[in-house]
């Protein structure tokens, strides 16, 4: 009896079900019909804006050639006023990482919620790296190159402050998804908070971080060639005065060198991180 | 000796967990707890080791109430009250030697530790305990690479590091086949005997309890049912703390949550 009157319930509710189901595929076509028409509209323009003219593509081309024309062969003979810039390139990235991996560390302690000694120092350490990170590194170079003059030391100190930003959040975020059962265990053996964090969290996540560092050096070598442009010191200085001056001989033989340091930096870091895994 | 007097535990929603709760361990006996879920062992252990702030009763480790510590009294307590549980937590990246060693850890100032080091003597005397649990020959390995027996006898070296009075151990057998099962609890009685150590024990396994205990306490509802030696201790009796309450389980639940905020 019960069952009979169940499937006479679920027969007299199927009209209804159905005319539901084709009402929400109604809505969901049309959702989706609004939303592609949304992203042809931000695509469309996106081309205006940039006022986007690919006939200036076609008839620029002679003025590419006759760059590259005027560029090779590369101006060998300037190799040797070329080391020290990139000597200053490769050691503004190595102090930008080491200044963010020292002031970054302290504040992921604060910024991760599973160690945090307070609420008030979570949101101040947050807060910190949100802005150090929220700022480019070349708008922390031009305000560092008014402060502190032009030179390589500004473009450190760039680097430096954005990667407190880029490593403290990282480094937080470790820290929160890392397994707290080990540190509770070590804890309850009546170790003091520091010596939990020398022995139980540091050898947790020591190798993530390094890993992490080492990807930001990478990255910082990359934007150490750039900063050059806004007066930091390095390489990116040198090809700037080249190319103001015209002479592409010498801008092509420092875009070699460039060339070269990032994809050693990238291959090296990319071993190191191999093996840390 | 450990003491425990008319120890209560109601949890924040108003349920009473532990309810006038008497034992006590002497030093050199193995007490095995056993009971349902939700009956309360485990918020008994974690209330022991101050996991959790009882609401009412005493909790004496030899001459101090646990109850009325806090802060850096509580944490000298607990230098001599050790806890391995279900999952021994050990540090995975650090040596077996390593870990053992950091249960010495709140005896050094944070100075004599500092980058990660420990002192000379407390790596071979965590090479002795690791003797005593049968591992030396692992020392050097990584504790990640170990089964989960060998971690859990190196949870137990650790706490014989840290040179305890009382062990607490929290379903230590529970994620372990027999054989690993009846290894751990014969290396427990042994530590108890050796090393005069009171050992409280929560099982689930009563056939263990049977084997190694000196004496089985018996929960139910938050109250002893029995404090026997193991001798005395009838089939029935057990079985009758098996009865299924509902309201039971929602109270281990609760415990768990409880025992996790606190941690």
């Amino acid at each position: 009896m019960s069952i009979d009157m169940s499937v006479d319930a679920t027969r007299a509710a199927l009209p209804m079900a159905s005319g539901a189901r084709s009402w929400a595929g109604a809505v969901t076509v049309a959702v989706r019909c609004v939303l592609t028409l949304l992203g042809i509209a931000i695509a469309v323009q996106t081309f205006i804006v940039v006022e986007a003219r690919p006939s200036d593509l076609i008839t620029g081309i002679h003025g590419m050639a006759d760059l590259i024309r005027r560029a090779v062969p590369p101006d060998f003979s300037k190799l040797p006023e070329a080391v020290w810039p990139t000597i200053q390139t490769v050691d503004i990235a190595l102090f930008g990482t080491l200044v963010g991996i020292v002031l970054a560390v302290p504040l992921a302690v604060l910024a991760a919620s599973n160690i945090t000694p307070s609420r008030y120092a979570y949101y101040g350490a947050r807060g910190i790296i949100g802005l150090a990170r929220a700022v480019p590194d070349l708008v922390w170079a031009l305000l560092f190159v008014t402060a502190v003059g032009l030179g390589p030391f500004p473009g450190g100190l760039a680097l430096g402050v954005h990667s407190v930003g880029m490593l403290g959040r990282l480094f937080a975020e470790t820290i929160e998804q890392m397994d707290m059962a080990p540190i509770h265990a070590l804890e309850l053996t009546g170790a003091r908070r520091i010596q939990v964090f020398t022995h139980g969290i540091a050898p947790t996540i020591l190798p993530t971080l390094l890993g992490i560092s080492l990807y930001r050096l990478d990255e910082n070598i990359r934007s150490s060639l750039v900063l050059g442009f806004v007066g930091a010191g390095g390489i990116g200085f040198q090809l700037l005065t080249a190319m103001n001056l015209f002479q592409y001989q010498e801008v092509s033989l420092l875009l070699i060198i460039i060339f070269v340091i990032v994809l050693a930096a990238e291959r090296m870091s990319a071993a190191l991180r191999e093996r840390l895994a | 000796m450990l003491r425990v007097r008319s120890l209560s535990v109601r949890y924040p929603n108003g349920r009473l967990v532990l309810d006038g709760l008497n034992l006590q361990v002497a030093p050199g006996e193995l007490v095995v707890v056993l009971g349902g879920n939700g009956s309360g062992k485990t918020t008994l252990l974690h209330s022991i080791a101050r996991l959790l702030r009882p609401s009412a009763g005493e909790i004496w480790l030899g001459e101090t109430d646990l109850c009325k510590l806090d802060g850096e009294a509580l944490r000298q307590a607990r230098l001599e009250l050790a806890m391995i549980s279900q999952h021994p937590s050990l540090i995975r990246r650090s040596s077996v030697l390593t870990n053992v060693a950091t249960g010495t850890l709140g005896r050094h100032y944070t100075w004599q530790t500092a980058f990660g080091g420990l002192p000379r003597r407390e790596l071979d005397a965590a090479r002795d305990h690791l003797a005593q649990v049968g591992l030396v020959h692992l020392a050097e390995q990584r504790a990640g690479t170990l089964s989960g027996g060998q971690k859990q006898r190196v949870a137990i070296a650790r706490a014989l590091a840290q040179r305890p009075r009382v062990l607490l151990a929290d379903e230590p057998v529970a994620s372990l086949d027999p054989e690993a099962s009846e290894e751990i609890m014969r290396l427990l009685q042994n530590l108890a005997r050796t090393a005069k150590l009171a050992v409280l024990c929560v099982l689930h396994q009563i056939d263990l309890a049977y084997g190694y205990a000196d004496r089985v306490v018996g929960i139910r509802g938050g109250r002893i049912e029995f404090d026997l030696p193991r001798e005395q201790v009838s089939r029935d009796s057990v079985q009758r703390l098996y009865v299924r309450d509902p309201a039971n389980d929602a109270a281990g639940d609760a415990a768990r949550d409880l025992a996790r905020e606190a941690a």
